[in-house]
């Protein structure tokens, strides 16, 4: 078939780098790029780190570049499960998840197949879970899924980040969505963010019901809700200087807190 | 452009082809429950993606050539009740159901297979599994009595 005469053309290639390098073969290389950090060999770390950073683009030697990466990955539905030698095990052991600081320092183009990593990464571990739940047994090693979470959550959080950089200083705006500080029924003030339309607002007949404004007989509602609050508010000062009083009376010699 | 809630822009006769970067959707690869045909894989997807996302998502990320794709809503039942006599819903889910192209196949394997596993001497799992076994040694009645119980006198 083309795809194995191809995988074993790439790999003939690699084995060319890796008396230099110590390449392992692609599916531990994309565990360690997922579980990377606190690896006991430092050394297949940093080489991983690079080979995470491209290990989609495949070799080329048009431009005599020493592109250094594994195959393009030719597993399919294999992805959705673990390496055959991890089925049954009781724990699979894994890395520390990753931190913002150390997502910061890599580039863009590393964060977005980074992302892809932790996908599949992430889709095997539901795959699994869910096979255990079926099969009445343990997951293997459970906290890789709130690793992952983390990770994912914080590579999300550094673009977004890059992306506000950007538009701020290209176009000045702070949100990518426009909206607008606008009082509803109910008497609270909220951030009413803008949706597209084919229409102008004021032919949208829909749109024309829904009330951007406080009613008067809303009022009274909205006093009591004061009310509640202040309330609520005076009852804690209360208690905490009431507490105080007793602890006073029991320890005269205590200094209050300064807070 | 990957959000927690997918906010598509409208489309008009003309625009660019939406393209989606950093997808937040995650399959889940399911055991069928009813015996399916050799081609088909069956995926536990997000209710907001739809038939022509599962086929470009598992095309595009997975290199999984997709021939159709037929999805349905699975609801979860909301009968189930708690200590304090509420009911408990289990949540909805969508479940797709894939068939390859290139007359591919795919059986679901086995992934919790019985491993005999050889405990290192000294540790803490031999002599956990030793005290295991001495505990049911002692449980075990005495051989030389034939089965008969221990209710009968002597």
């Amino acid at each position: 078939m083309a795809s194995s005469s191809s995988l074993g053309r790439v790999l003939t290639l690699c084995k060319r780098f890796q008396s230099v390098f110590r390449i392992s073969p692609a599916i531990s290389v994309q565990h360690c790029a997922v579980n990377l950090k606190r690896c006991q060999n430092n050394l297949l770390s940093e080489k991983s780190s690079l080979i995470a950073s491209s290990w989609i683009t495949p070799i080329s030697f048009v431009g005599q570049r020493r592109a250094l990466h594994t195959t393009v990955s030719r597993r399919g539905l294999e992805e959705f499960f673990d390496q055959p030698e991890n089925w049954g095990e009781p724990n699979v052991k894994s890395g520390a998840p990753w931190t913002a600081k150390q997502l910061r320092t890599k580039s863009n183009e590393d964060l977005h197949k980074l992302w892809y990593v932790l996908l599949k990464e992430r889709n095997m571990l539901l795959t699994l879970a869910q096979e255990a739940k079926r099969q009445s047994l343990q997951m293997p090693s459970p906290e890789r899924m709130k690793k992952i979470e983390r990770s994912m959550v914080r590579l999300d959080t550094v673009v977004r980040e890059r992306e506000t950089a950007l538009r701020l200083l290209q176009t000045g705006q702070e949100k990518g969505r426009p909206g607008d500080w606008r009082r509803n029924v109910f008497g609270y003030e909220y951030w009413y963010r803008f949706k597209e339309y084919t229409i102008p607002w004021y032919m949208n007949k829909r749109h024309e019901r829904k009330k951007f404004y406080t009613p008067h007989f809303v009022q009274p509602h909205i006093r009591l809700r004061i009310e509640r609050f202040l309330r609520e508010r005076a009852r804690k000062v209360n208690l905490k200087r009431k507490t105080l009083a007793k602890l006073k009376e029991r320890f005269p010699q205590m200094k209050l807190p300064s807070s | 452009m990957s959000v927690t809630k997918m906010v598509y822009p409208l489309y008009q006769l003309g625009n660019p082809q939406l393209r989606i970067f950093r997808p937040s959707w995650f399959l889940t690869l399911v055991r069928p429950g009813k015996e399916q045909p050799p081609d088909t894989v069956q995926f536990r997807i997000p209710m907001d993606m739809t038939k022509y996302d599962v086929k470009n998502y598992l095309e595009k990320i997975y290199n999984v050539p997709v021939g159709v794709v037929r999805t349905r809503i699975q609801f979860g039942s909301n009968k189930k009740r708690n200590h304090l006599n509420q009911r408990v819903k289990k949540p909805d889910y969508k479940v797709a159901y894939v068939q390859l192209a290139q007359s591919q196949t795919f059986t679901f394997p086995d992934i919790f297979p019985e491993k005999d596993r050889t405990l290192k001497e000294g540790s803490m799992e031999e002599m956990q599994e030793k005290f295991m076994e001495d505990e049911k040694q002692r449980q075990k009645s005495d051989p030389r009595r034939g089965g008969v119980t221990e209710w009968f006198g002597l």
